[in-house]
C-alpha cells in the first residue's frame, strides 16, 4: 500500500484558474538582432495566473512546441514568468505541454494555443469565425460595452499601437489530488476571482485581471437567458407533438 | 538393412513360432510388390507384422473386400400368374417356391393360353396383394329408385327427354361392365336405357342445349357412377372418359352431380345419418377456388417479381413504423424525466464507461429490494465508532485537563474522578443503545452489507476530507476553488474547457447552428464551474430540442402521407 500522504482523497477536486495566450506586434526599426528577414511580427507566447498570479508553486515546467520551422522547435520553460518571445511571420497551433510539480504524481496537460499576429478588420465585421460575432454581442450584452470586442475566448483586437493579442481563460482542474499536492495547492487561495472586472485595456487583458466574477455570472445570464428560450421551445413542441398524437 | 540384421547384431535368436510367421506371408504372397521406401519399411517390420498391413490403397481395397458367401442355398425365383381381378391374369416374379409349385405354374401358365379365363381364375390361388386393391362402394339404383330418392329433393329429372345418339364409347363401357361381373343390374339397365336412346331423335335445338347441360337424365348419372366405380373416384379420368353426348359438363358438374345425388341416395336411406354433411359439395366455391389457382399459375414472371417486391417493401413500412412509434414514446418518456445535471463526458473514457455501468447496475439492484427508499442504511457501527472516537476526545482533552489541574491543584482530582466516572457511565450506557439495531444488521443480505462498507469507507474518507477542509471556510474554499463531489471522480488532471459536451457529428451540426442563432460561442469565455454547468443545461437542451424537432417533422411527414 502507497504511504498515506501519496493516497489520492477521493470525491475532492481543486481547480486553479490561469490564462494562456500572446500578444504579438509588427516589427518596427528596431529588428531584432538575430531575426531572419523575412519575419514580419515580434510576438509573445505566455501561461500566467490571474493578475500575474504565482502559479509556479504547483506548476514544475512548461514545455511548448513551437513550428518545426523554427530551430530547436521545443522549448522547456523551467521558470516563472513562463513566457516565450519570438518572431515569425505566420501564425500556428502552438502546442502547450504543462508538467506539475513532482508530488502532484500528475500527468503533463496537452493544449493547443493558436498564435495570433494578424487583427481583425474591424471589431463589428463578422469576419472570421464564429467566435468573432459572438465575441460582438458579447460585448455588448456586457456592462462594459465598448467597441472592442474584449472577453471572449479569442480576445484579439487591434489597438492603435498595432498590438494584437489573444488571450484564453481556463480552469486547471485537479481530480483527485494525493495529498500532499492538496496541501501544496491550498497553501494559496489560487481559485479566487475578482469581484469585479477592470478596464479593459491591453493591459488588463494581457494580466488577466478582467476576468472576474462580474463577467462570469454575466456569461451565466446570458447562457440562462438562451436556456429560457431553448426550453420554451422544447414544450411548445412537446405540445405539438402530442396534439398529433392525439388527433391520430 | 532389414530386422533380421538388426536381430544379428544384437544377438537375438530368430523368434521360434516360424509357421505363425510362414501363414501371413503365405497369405500376403500374391500382394503386388513393393517398392522404394515402402520396402524398405516393410523389411524392417521383420517378424513383428502389425495386426493392419501397411499397404496402398488399391491393395487395400481388394484385401478388406467381403468374400462371396457361397455356402448359402440357391433361392429359386419363378415367374408365377396371379390374378389381379377377375378378368385378367398377370405373370410376376416370386421368390422362393418350391420347384414343384414352380412347375405347377409353368404348367398352369402354359395351360392358361388354352383354358378359357374362369378356370384359371379358379385353379389360381389369390393374390397376396389383392386384399390392398379395394375399391370404394357406390351406392347402386335402378331407375324407379333413382327417380324416388331425387324428387325428394329437386325437381323429379326428365328421363324422357331425348339425348344424343349413344356412340361407340358407351357401347364399349357397357361391355367392360359387364365383363368385369359387378354391377351387373346397372349395367342391364344401362343397356336398356341406350336401346331407348337409341331410337330417339338426335337432333335437339340449341335453346334447350344450356337447360340440358343442367338437368341429368338417369341414364348420364348412372354412366357417371360406373365411371366412378370403375376408376375409383379419379375425377380427372373419369371426366376424360365420360361422354358427354353434345353436353358440355365441366369436372365440376360431374363432381356436383356424384354428390348430389349420393346425398339425396343416403337421405332417402336414412335421413338422421350424420356423415351426410360430408357430402355437401358446393361446385360455385370450387370452380372459385380453381380461378384462383390458374390465376396464380398464370402470372408472369415480373409480376411475381413485383408482387415479392411489394410484399417486402409493405414489411420495411411495418417496421419502419414500429420503430418510429417506439422511438417516439422513448423520447416522450425521456423529456418528462428530470434531467441529469452532470456532464456526460466523464462517462467516455473506458473507465468512466465501466464506472457507470457498475453504478446503473447497483442503481437497479438496489430499486429492486427497497423500492421506496433510496438513502443508504445507515450503519450502526460507525455512529459507534463516531463515538467511541468523541469519547475517547473528551477523554484526553480530560486528561490534558487533569494534567493542567494536577499542576495547579491537587485538590480537585477528586472532581476529576467524578467526571471520568461519568464518562465511564457514558460508556456503559451507549453500547445498549446500539443493541437494537445490531440484530437488524445480521438480517441484511450480502449486496447491502456491501453497500455499507462502501458507505462506511466514504464516510470515513469524509470524514478525513473534512478534517483536511475543516480549517477552512465556505468562502475559502471557493478561494481554493476546492470542490468537495457526491461520487468518485476520474482522478487526474484536465483543463476545465475540455469538457464541453459533445455529441453525434449530425446533432453536434445542429446545436452548434443553433448556439450560432442564440449568438453564443461554443466555448464560454468564462470556463468556471458555474459557466459550465449552465452551459452543460443549455447544450442539452439544444439537442432535446434538435431531437424533438426531428420527431416532429417525421410525424408531421406520417400524417402527410396518410392524407
Amino acid at each position: 500500500m502507497a504511504p498515506p500522504h501519496n493516497k489520492r482523497i477521493k470525491t475532492l477536486s481543486v481547480s486553479r484558474p490561469f490564462i494562456y495566450g500572446n500578444t504579438a506586434k509588427k516589427i518596427g526599426s528596431i529588428r531584432p538582432p538575430n531575426a531572419p528577414p523575412e519575419h514580419t511580427h515580434i510576438w509573445k507566447l505566455f501561461i500566467k495566473g490571474l493578475n500575474n498570479d504565482d502559479i509556479s508553486y504547483f506548476i514544475k515546467k512548461v514545455v511548448v512546441k513551437l513550428h518545426d520551422t523554427y530551430p530547436n522547435p521545443i522549448r522547456t520553460l523551467e521558470t516563472p514568468p513562463f513566457e516565450i518571445t519570438e518572431t515569425g511571420w505566420g501564425e500556428f497551433e502552438i502546442n502547450i505541454k504543462i508538467y506539475f510539480i513532482d508530488s502532484s504524481n500528475e500527468k503533463f496537460l496537452n493544449f493547443y494555443h493558436h498564435l495570433r499576429l494578424h487583427p481583425y478588420k474591424t471589431p463589428n465585421q463578422i469576419a472570421s469565425t464564429e467566435e468573432a460575432s459572438t465575441a460582438t454581442t458579447t460585448t455588448e450584452n456586457s456592462n462594459n460595452a465598448t467597441t472592442k470586442d474584449e472577453g471572449k475566448n479569442d480576445n484579439s483586437k487591434k489597438q492603435d499601437d498595432d498590438i494584437v493579442s489573444s488571450v484564453i481563460y481556463d480552469e486547471i482542474i485537479f481530480n483527485e489530488p494525493n495529498e500532499t499536492f492538496l496541501n501544496v495547492l491550498l497553501s494559496k487561495p489560487g481559485n479566487y476571482l475578482p469581484s469585479n472586472s477592470e478596464e479593459i485595456n491591453e493591459k488588463n487583458i494581457v494580466n488577466g485581471t478582467i476576468f472576474s466574477k462580474q463577467l462570469e455570472s454575466d456569461e451565466i445570464d446570458r447562457i440562462n437567458l438562451r436556456i429560457d428560450t431553448v426550453e420554451k421551445e422544447i414544450n411548445e413542441l412537446k405540445e405539438k407533438i402530442k396534439e398529433r398524437l392525439a388527433s391520430k | 538393412m532389414s530386422s533380421s540384421d538388426i536381430f544379428d547384431v544384437l544377438n537375438i535368436k530368430k523368434a521360434k513360432p516360424q509357421p505363425a510367421t510362414v501363414e501371413p506371408s503365405h497369405s500376403s504372397s500374391p500382394r503386388p510388390p513393393v517398392t522404394g521406401i515402402q520396402r524398405e519399411l516393410y523389411n524392417l517390420l521383420g517378424t513383428n507384422q502389425p495386426p493392419i498391413a501397411l499397404s496402398s490403397k488399391s491393395n487395400e481395397q481388394s484385401r478388406f473386400k467381403e468374400k462371396l458367401q457361397a455356402n448359402g442355398k440357391v433361392v429359386p425365383w419363378t415367374n408365377a400368374p396371379f390374378k389381379p381381378n377377375d378378368y385378367v391374369v398377370l405373370n410376376h416374379w416370386i421368390r422362393g417356391s418350391s420347384l414343384n409349385a414352380s412347375n405347377d405354374n409353368t404348367k398352369s401358365t402354359d395351360k392358361l393360353e388354352k383354358l378359357d379365363h374362369n378356370k384359371t381364375e379358379q385353379e389360381l390361388p389369390p393374390s397376396k396383394f389383392k386384399q390392398f386393391n379395394v375399391h370404394p362402394t357406390l351406392p347402386e339404383f335402378t331407375e324407379i329408385e333413382y327417380n324416388d330418392f331425387m324428387s325428394d329433393i329437386i325437381l323429379p329429372s326428365e328421363i324422357s327427354k331425348a339425348d344424343n345418339k349413344p356412340n361407340d364409347e358407351i357401347i364399349t363401357t357397357n361391355k367392360d361392365i359387364k365383363e368385369s361381373g359387378s354391377g351387373l343390374e346397372a349395367g342391364d339397365n344401362q343397356k336398356a336405357e341406350s336401346a331407348n336412346e337409341g331410337s330417339k331423335t338426335p337432333n335437339d335445338s340449341d335453346k334447350d342445349h344450356k337447360a340440358k347441360n343442367d338437368t341429368w337424365t338417369y341414364e348420364e348419372t348412372l354412366q357417371l357412377f360406373h365411371l366412378c366405380r370403375q376408376y375409383d373416384m379419379k375425377w380427372f379420368i373419369i371426366f376424360d372418359r365420360y361422354e358427354d353426348n353434345g353436353k358440355t359438363r365441366t369436372l365440376e358438374d360431374l363432381k356436383s352431380q356424384f354428390y348430389k345425388v349420393s346425398k339425396a341416395y343416403f337421405h332417402k336411406k336414412d335421413p338422421k345419418n350424420p356423415l351426410l354433411t360430408s357430402l355437401d359439395f358446393r361446385k360455385d366455391k370450387e370452380i372459385e377456388r380453381k380461378n384462383y389457382l390458374q390465376r396464380l399459375l398464370a402470372r408472369s414472371a415480373a409480376e411475381i417479381a413485383e408482387e415479392e417486391a411489394l410484399i417486402i417493401e409493405s414489411r420495411k413500412f411495418e417496421v419502419a413504423a414500429k420503430r418510429t412509434l417506439n422511438e417516439r414514446e422513448a423520447l416522450l418518456r425521456l423529456l418528462d424525466s428530470p434531467h441529469s445535471e452532470q456532464s456526460v463526458s466523464r462517462y467516455l473514457t473506458s473507465q468512466g464507461m465501466s464506472q457507470l455501468y457498475t453504478s446503473l447496475l447497483s442503481d437497479k439492484s438496489r430499486k429492486r429490494k427497497h423500492p421506496s427508499s433510496n438513502s443508504i442504511p445507515e450503519n450502526p457501527w460507525m455512529k459507534q465508532q463516531q463515538q467511541f472516537a468523541q469519547q475517547r476526545q473528551q477523554l484526553q482533552q480530560q486528561h490534558h485537563q487533569q494534567q493542567q489541574q494536577q499542576l495547579q491543584q491537587r485538590i480537585q482530582q477528586q472532581e476529576n474522578e467524578q467526571k471520568s466516572q461519568n464518562i465511564k457511565q457514558e460508556l456503559s450506557v451507549k453500547p445498549n443503545d446500539s443493541i437494537p439495531s445490531i440484530p437488524s444488521t445480521s438480517k441484511k443480505t450480502k449486496k447491502q452489507k456491501q453497500e455499507e462498507q462502501q458507505a462506511q469507507k466514504k464516510k470515513s474518507e469524509s470524514a478525513r476530507l473534512e478534517q483536511l477542509l475543516s480549517k477552512f471556510s465556505e468562502e475559502e474554499r471557493t478561494a481554493l476553488g476546492v470542490i468537495v463531489h457526491e461520487k468518485k471522480l476520474n482522478a487526474g488532471v484536465y483543463l476545465r474547457s475540455t469538457r464541453i459536451p459533445s455529441f453525434k457529428p449530425a446533432l453536434q451540426n445542429k446545436v452548434n447552428l443553433m448556439m450560432q442563432e442564440l449568438g453564443l460561442p461554443m466555448r464560454p469565455t468564462m470556463v468556471t464551474k458555474r459557466v459550465m454547468e449552465r452551459q452543460e443545461h443549455l447544450l442539452k437542451q439544444i439537442a432535446n430540442l434538435a431531437d424533438l424537432k426531428k420527431h416532429y417533422d417525421k410525424l408531421e411527414a406520417e400524417v402527410e402521407v396518410r392524407k
